[in-house]
């Protein structure tokens, strides 16, 4: 067991440097990390507030006015506007994938590992969950509770684990068969430690990939309710509602549209591309 | 390399296609003049007592003609009935019919209104504007099963004659005759099909057109009813009414020649299509009879049952701004709960400071709060609750920003539609986002909203008894002016409180071809297909045929 | 196998009554009502109408009601369009839905599995970056974007597409297929991009793995190792996936239907959530939820039929 810590750890110095060598992944890297600094310092820079009305403004395109970005159908600024929407979304993002990942993870490892009628039981669940249309599922929890903030996240949250379990089990079943897995459980190595030891770590090739694209996906799923009029509520806002508002007045005012589509476009671009470097740093078999 | 390749034939191929200008258009059978109605929405029901929307009026309209029916201008002129008496008390209203046919030859007697009335207040039938005809003697008490069918003031004494009997007099009844809750239904078909009866093999009715099909999300199509008494003058063969969900898409339509009508446009794109490269004719705005207001719940902010601070806040809105920067789709500011140019109405019941600029409004508000007790140290603060709808959305940040600059801490509480509606009949707001469309053109069916016995609908619960007592003697008169005269001063009292704060007016926009002739817009917004025609096509009837 | 089946059917019931008890109780905990709108209803009025849809009866009770109805093929009358039944608004919107959503999920997962395979052959050189780069962008645009930008371009500008609406029933074949085009394309993008990442990431671990290495060590050739070979093995996350992503497509897409104005399911399900019809809102579940379980189950019998190292308990 000593020996199987020793390279577990150099496993991961490899991985590391095999990031680093991506260059698509590092510029990502480098790109997100500016989005982040925008999106939490960014709203105290700009000389006016998100939700201020400026009555004279209405419509302003780009450079008029004093407003870099240009101002909607109230005169509120839209850089302003941009960067508080890009803290929102990237909040609910994260925050959101990350409970989905946790339970997810660990509800369909446990599940196919242990097979039989646990599994059975669980994947049951997963069944009855998922069969209740994602959107159902939303609208009664944003109806019932309110325009509560956090709420929106464990909603989301809340859907995106269910695929997540599947994706997990399925990969869990192929492994379990694996020989390494057979010298592990023959080495007399408890259940949760195969699990945590073995199993998961080997299922993280296709787990990053899938969370690449859950991230991106809370946040397109965030956008669909603000166009649905049930996501963040005004004066706040998002990236998805920005742009859905955006694309109903395409050809008054395009730059509505076109820059916090490019913002999301970059954003969601960046955490595909660093998703793809760690997937191919972390998985042992690639060269 | 392949892939540009391909996406090069496929547009090859889109463009070879699509020599004949990409279609679009519904085929139209040959020699025919089709209509493409854009809609809105689906209609909910086209059975007559059970519609309630206004674009079900619109395809109910054309499938039915009524007692009455609106002329241009939106007065009732006549429809099935070709004359009418009222007895000298007001209350006896004698209708006399026209010989006419159902769609499927059989005659329209009169025996078909008053199975039409009576199924309407059935309480099984379950109607939503029962309510309008609870003029008719009895009508409420069939309505709430306390009373039989047969109770209701409506009878047949001959086969061409109609005679109701009212509660009391109502010299608006004539608008309640035009409306789609007295429009005929075939007894002989609903008594045979039950609830299938709307079905379209099974569909009649009596007006210029008939119903042939009708699936949701896709369209409902009408053609014409060659049994309608007055087939000769109908230009029009064939309706197809879409369910226009986007309002922006159908603007696209339209522009290509898909659709020939949208009975709607967003409010703030009407200055852009109005450019000259845009669709300038098509766009026709028109006042219309609904208005925007805030209500109070005096019950749960204590501060909102001083006038004062009432007023303060019905003087702080700048309606400027809204209707002519926010909205630009040619809305009038609203002093008032009825529209100017409702008709039996003089107007000029707008509270003292409708015409001070919005500076002296501010300074006065600010004053009035600071006598009721608020001020900089002590802001007033409450939460309005709005629908999260898009003209909501778009106002609401305005008029917060405004009562702020008159220091009152305003936040907004978006919901959901349903929601919204749902606490507003429960009084479950403080301050709340509300509108009310006329349900005929009569400013009654505004200010009976502030009647104290109104109930849920009345949202600020106002009780004024020399309110009532004013709206009572209008009840009772029969003189078009007097009666117009106790409104308008029952309306500036309530203005003057400030028991709810008008802010704007609608306005009905419509995107119409300029191919369409005999379209005239009106304040009811009443534009019946059988009066419409294309260009370069025979001409419409007149209204009043003999 | 066949006793896999039945044992997964038979579990599929009691599944079933579950979703079904879960969604009528969850819908009517949620605040709001059908019957509340803009036009105020007075209480008399709004009494019978309570009346008429028997919900002024104990929730329990309208519970038993609905399933018994259920049980007998009658899903009751909808709520808001009260002239149609719910299985006649189900039985007239789903065919559309099915039709747009087949033909979408078919381009998507054909132009994805080709995107996904050459990514990963070519990994890591410009054709990967380039085919990963098409993938990313369509799944970061939202489709209430790349809709009305193809409306724009397509019908607006260019004018050889329609605008949106369903072809009549009057309408020509040769003519009616345009109406279907942009729909299509819509609804495809973003599956052509979760479908070509999951395919490139199942073919670049296949593809190092020793089965392939045998395969091309035996001398075989490399069109027949990558299509014959690696590709069974890289589809199968992308089985797992196709599964619930398939009942969604084709169970309508609110966006896609609403911008384009399709009569399908898929708006008139929002909606109904939206507004409280209760009915129309339970039979789409059940229609769905039944889907679910038979993608599922078929997911799963495709994916055991393709790893042979698994085997169905």
């Amino acid at each position: 067991m000593q020996s199987a810590a020793l390279k577990g750890r150099s496993l991961w110095d490899d991985a590391r440097r095999r990031l680093l060598h991506n260059k698509a992944a590092v510029a990502s890297m480098a790109v997100l990390a500016v989005l982040v600094l925008l999106a939490v310092f960014g709203p105290a820079l700009v000389p006016y507030r998100f939700d201020a009305i400026n009555k004279n403004d209405v419509w302003a395109e780009p450079l008029q006015a004093g407003h870099l970005l240009g101002a909607d159908s109230l005169g509120r600024d839209l850089l302003a506007r941009l960067l508080m929407g890009l803290r929102v979304s990237l909040a609910v993002g994260v925050v959101a994938t990350f409970v989905s990942l946790v339970i997810g993870v660990l509800w369909g490892s446990v599940a196919g590992y242990l097979g039989g009628r646990v599994d059975e039981v669980m994947m049951r669940i997963v069944d009855v969950l998922y069969s209740l249309p994602f959107i159902f599922f939303v609208i009664l929890l944003m109806v019932t509770f309110g325009r509560n903030f956090i709420l929106m996240f464990v909603a989301i949250g809340a859907v995106e684990w269910l695929t997540m379990a599947r994706i997990v089990r399925g990969q869990t079943l192929s492994l379990k068969q694996r020989e390494f897995i057979e010298a592990a459980r023959a080495a007399g190595l408890q259940p949760r430690a195969i699990l945590l030891r073995h199993i998961v770590p080997n299922l993280l090739g296709p787990v990053v990939v899938y969370v690449t694209l859950t991230i991106p996906g809370v946040i397109l799923a965030e956008s669909f309710l603000s166009f649905l009029g049930l996501g963040v509520q005004e004066p706040m806002t998002s990236l998805g509602s920005l742009i859905s508002k955006g694309a109903q007045d395409m050809e008054l005012a395009p730059w509505l549209l076109v820059f916090p589509s490019l913002v999301m476009v970059v954003t969601l671009m960046a955490f595909n591309f660093i998703g793809d470097g760690l997937r191919d740093a972390i998985d042992p078999k690639d060269r | 390399m392949r892939k540009a390749l391909l996406t090069a034939v496929a547009f090859g191929v889109l463009g070879l296609a699509g020599c004949d200008e990409g279609g679009g258009r519904a085929p139209c059978p040959a020699g025919k003049l089709c209509f493409e109605y854009g809609n809105s929405v689906d209609p909910q029901s086209i059975d007559p007592p059970l519609s309630s929307l206004v674009q079900e009026d619109h395809i109910l309209g054309d499938l039915f003609t009524g007692l009455t029916q609106y002329d241009a201008k939106s007065i009732p002129v006549a429809g099935l009935a070709t004359r009418w008496e009222t007895s000298p008390d007001g209350l006896t209203w004698t209708f006399h019919l026209r010989h006419s046919k159902w769609s499927d030859g059989k005659d329209l007697t009169a025996e078909d209104f008053v199975y039409t009335a009576r199924r309407a207040m059935d309480p099984k039938t379950a109607s939503e504007y029962a309510n309008l005809l609870y003029v008719l003697k009895n009508g409420e008490a069939v309505n709430n099963g306390k009373a039989p069918l047969t109770a209701l003031g409506v009878e047949a004494p001959d086969p061409y004659t109609v005679r109701f009997q009212l509660a009391h007099p109502a010299p608006y009844f004539l608008y309640i005759t035009t409306h789609q809750i007295l429009y005929p239904t075939p007894e002989h078909v609903v008594e045979k099909w039950g609830n299938r009866w709307t079905e379209p093999q099974h569909w009649v009715s009596n007006g210029p057109y008939k119903m042939t099909y009708f699936k949701l999300g896709d369209r409902l199509q009408a053609v014409k009813n060659p049994y309608f008494y007055d087939a000769a003058s109908v230009c029009i063969d064939q309706i197809n009414y879409y369910p226009t969900t986007d309002s922006i898409s159908a603007e696209r339509r339209v522009k290509r020649g898909e659709l020939d009508f949208n009975d709607d446009i967003q409010s703030n794109r009407i200055a852009f299509l109005r450019r000259p490269n845009q669709m300038p004719a098509h766009v026709r705005t028109n006042t219309w009879l609904g208005t925007t207001y805030l209500a109070f719940n005096g019950k749960r902010v204590p501060a909102l049952r001083d006038v004062r601070v009432r007023q303060a806040l019905a003087m702080a809105i700048d309606r400027d701004f809204i209707t002519q920067k926010l909205m630009r789709g040619g809305q009038a500011d609203a002093w008032t709960m009825v529209p100017p140019g409702t008709a039996n109405y003089p107007g000029g019941a707008a509270p003292h400071w409708a015409t001070w600029p919005l500076a002296r409004r501010q300074a006065e508000a600010r004053r009035l709060l600071a006598a009721a007790g608020y001020g900089p140290g002590h802001p007033l603060k409450f939460a309005i609750t709005m629908r999260n709808s898009n003209d909501p959305l778009l106002i609401y940040p305005a008029i917060q920003a405004d009562l702020k600059d008159v220091g009152v801490q305003a936040t907004l509480e978006p919901e959901e539609g349903q929601i919204a509606y749902a606490d507003y009949r429960a009084r479950n707001f403080e301050v709340a986002d509300a509108a009310w469309i006329a349900d005929y053109n009569d400013p009654m069916t505004f200010l009976t909203l502030l009647r104290s016995t109104t109930g849920q609908q009345n949202y600020s619960d106002y009780a004024n008894p020399a309110y009532d007592a004013l709206l009572g003697k209008a009840d009772r008169e029969t003189d078009i002016a007097k009666r117009g005269e106790y409104l308008r001063q029952a309306e500036h009292i309530a203005m003057e409180d400030a028991t709810v704060a008008p802010i704007y007016h609608y306005v009905s926009k419509n995107l119409v071809s300029p191919r369409l002739t005999g379209w005239v817009p009106n304040i009811a917004d009443w534009h019946r297909t059988r009066y419409v025609c294309m260009a370069g096509h025979k001409a419409p009837a007149d209204i009043n045929p003999p | 196998m066949l006793r896999f089946l039945f044992r997964r059917l038979l579990i599929a019931i009691p599944t079933l009554f579950v979703v079904v008890t879960l969604a009528f109780f969850m819908m009517r905990a949620a605040p709001g009502s059908p019957f509340v709108n803009e036009r105020r209803l007075s209480p008399e009025v709004e009494r019978n109408v309570m009346a008429k849809y028997g919900m002024d009866r104990p929730l329990p009770v309208q519970y038993a009601s609905y399933v018994g109805g259920v049980l007998r093929g009658d899903f009751g009358p909808s709520l808001k369009y009260k002239d149609k039944t719910v299985l006649r608004i189900i039985s007239d919107g789903f065919p559309h839905s099915l039709l747009i959503g087949a033909l979408a999920m078919s381009l998507g997962a054909l132009v994805g599995v080709s995107l996904g395979v050459i990514a990963a052959l070519r990994q890591n050189r410009p054709a990967d970056y380039a085919a990963m780069g098409v993938a990313v962008l369509g799944v970061c645009i939202p489709t209430f974007v790349t809709a009305p930008l193809l409306v724009l371009v397509f019908a607006a500008w260019l004018g050889v597409l329609p605008t949106a609406g369903w072809p009549a029933a009057t309408q020509p074949w040769t003519t009616a297929w345009r109406y279907l085009v942009l729909p299509v394309v819509v609804l495809s993008l973003p599956q052509i991009a979760i479908i070509s990442r999951l395919t490139r990431a199942g073919m670049i671990e296949v593809m190092r793995s020793n089965y392939v290495r045998t395969a091309r060590a035996k001398g075989l050739p490399e069109r027949s190792v990558v299509l014959r070979h690696a590709l069974r093995g890289a589809i199968l996350p992308l089985v797992s996936y196709l599964g619930p992503a398939t009942a969604g497509v084709i169970t309508g897409s609110l966006v896609v239907e609403q911008i384009f104005q399709l009569p399908g399911i898929g708006r008139a399900f929002v909606i109904s959530a939206l507004q409280r019809d209760y009915t129309v809102v339970m039979g789409v579940v059940i229609l769905y939820a039944g889907l679910i379980l038979l993608l599922n189950l078929a997911a799963d019998v495709l994916y055991a039929m393709l790893d042979p190292r698994v085997r169905l308990s």
